[in-house]
């Protein structure tokens, strides 16, 4: 899921969520898959941000799942020993690997490496 | 070198000048005495702090902003009161400078301030909490005994840091070896200082040690654990890089299972993205 604004929207973007206009009325709910006239529309109607699904948008400086994993697993470096918050850290690690490439296979998504 | 006692007792008597410090605004006093009296109305109290149009604005952002996550927007300061409680409108203008100065000077750790309120208040509407929102305040000034020490003791908030930097410890063991106290102590002073209510007062303080908080146990555990998630997913910045220790009695009271983590996990991003633009605006209220 991603934040983005309206002239970074393009074609086949999908919307995440509901997009509002300046005045809180919802233009289009989730699951819409953007075209160039959709986006002309939100535009006009005052729309600047939406949130669409995965990540379309590369932010200049923005970090590479694989770096923001390496993080992750630094900031937990105190506290490996503690089963719960290992269990928390595979679970973050999960959520942003789906976000990224789209819900896994049920058959246990792909973990990180250690 | 242990700190001795006395030098605790020196740092609690300085703070207790603080007060004067982050100036508590004079309409706290008048809103004080006016609640005091049974007959008043969210409506009159509304009124006082509406001729502020600064304070007022600042207001409305944060009662607006997602971490309360109210669905409709509150357009007046009488419906916050309504709907928000007196306790949190009364904290949130009483800590309104305190905000400015750590917009100001540390963004890190006003974005860990706004994302911990943000999980709080997640966890507490899972659990039922009553007044959830007075959770997602608590956890919105958990730090703010590391925001006094950098402005009030600016050489010992140095040596803070340069600890914290040398022998990489945490930003807590650090503050005991040079003040001898921790800044969620120091928090739970100002607080109480500020007569705000223990519900709030006792999270702060316990925020590392939970089941220190007496009857207020579980809404410190709900802090505690806020205050770690919003360090997981690596938000803001608190001082230190470092995913604190988990307090497992804490954890016993409040502990759930991997799929409800996920849920928490997926509406904490949703709402922290949600608060990248609350903290683009609202630094630019002061500008307008």
């Amino acid at each position: 899921m991603q934040r983005i604004s309206i002239a970074q929207a393009g074609p086949g973007m999908v919307t995440a969520k509901d997009v509002l206009a300046p005045d809180g009325r919802v233009l289009c709910g989730p699951g819409v898959t953007l075209t160039a006239e959709i986006i002309e529309r939100l535009a006009r109607s005052g729309v600047t941000v939406l949130t669409v699904e995965g990540r379309p948008v590369k932010v200049p400086g923005e970090k590479s799942l694989k770096e923001r994993l390496r993080d992750l697993d630094a900031r937990f470096a105190r506290v490996k020993d503690d089963p719960v918050l290992v269990a928390l850290m595979k679970l973050i690690a999960q959520h942003w690997i789906e976000e990224e490439r789209g819900p896994a296979r049920p058959a246990g998504g792909p973990t990180p490496a250690p | 070198m242990t700190v001795s006692e006395e030098r605790v007792q020196a740092i609690r008597h300085r703070l207790k000048e603080v007060q004067s410090l982050p100036t508590l605004p004079p309409i706290v006093s008048k809103l004080n005495r006016m609640v005091e009296d049974e007959e008043v109305t969210a409506e009159q109290l509304g009124r006082v702090i509406e001729k502020d149009q600064v304070l007022t604005s600042k207001l409305l952002k944060m009662v607006n902003s997602s971490f309360f996550g109210f669905p409709q927007r509150i357009s007046t300061v009488s419906n916050a009161i309504v709907l928000l409680g007196f306790n949190v409108i009364k904290t949130l203008i009483v800590t309104s400078s305190i905000f400015e100065v750590m917009q100001e000077s540390d963004v890190g750790l006003w974005e860990h301030s706004l994302g911990c309120a943000t999980a709080a208040g997640i966890l507490a509407r899972r659990r039922g909490v009553k007044n959830p929102e007075e959770i997602s305040t608590a956890g919105l000034i958990h730090d703010l005994g590391k925001i006094v020490v950098r402005s009030e003791l600016p050489e010992d908030y140095a040596r803070v840091q340069d600890l914290v930097a040398a022998r990489q410890v945490a930003m807590r063991e650090a503050e005991l070896e040079v003040l001898g106290v921790g800044h969620g102590e120091i928090g739970g002073w100002l607080a109480r200082q500020w007569n705000l209510p223990d519900r709030l007062v006792r999270p702060i303080e316990a925020h590392h040690h939970p089941e220190t908080a007496g009857e207020f146990r579980e809404l410190a555990a709900i802090v505690h654990f806020a205050d770690i998630l919003v360090r997981a997913v690596g938000f803001g910045f608190g001082g230190d890089p470092w995913v604190p220790p988990l307090d497992h009695e804490a954890w016993e009271r409040i502990k759930f299972g991997r799929s409800v983590a996920r849920e928490i996990l997926a509406e904490l991003d949703d709402k922290l993205l949600e608060l990248q633009d609350f903290t683009m605006e609202i630094q630019r209220i002061g500008e307008d």
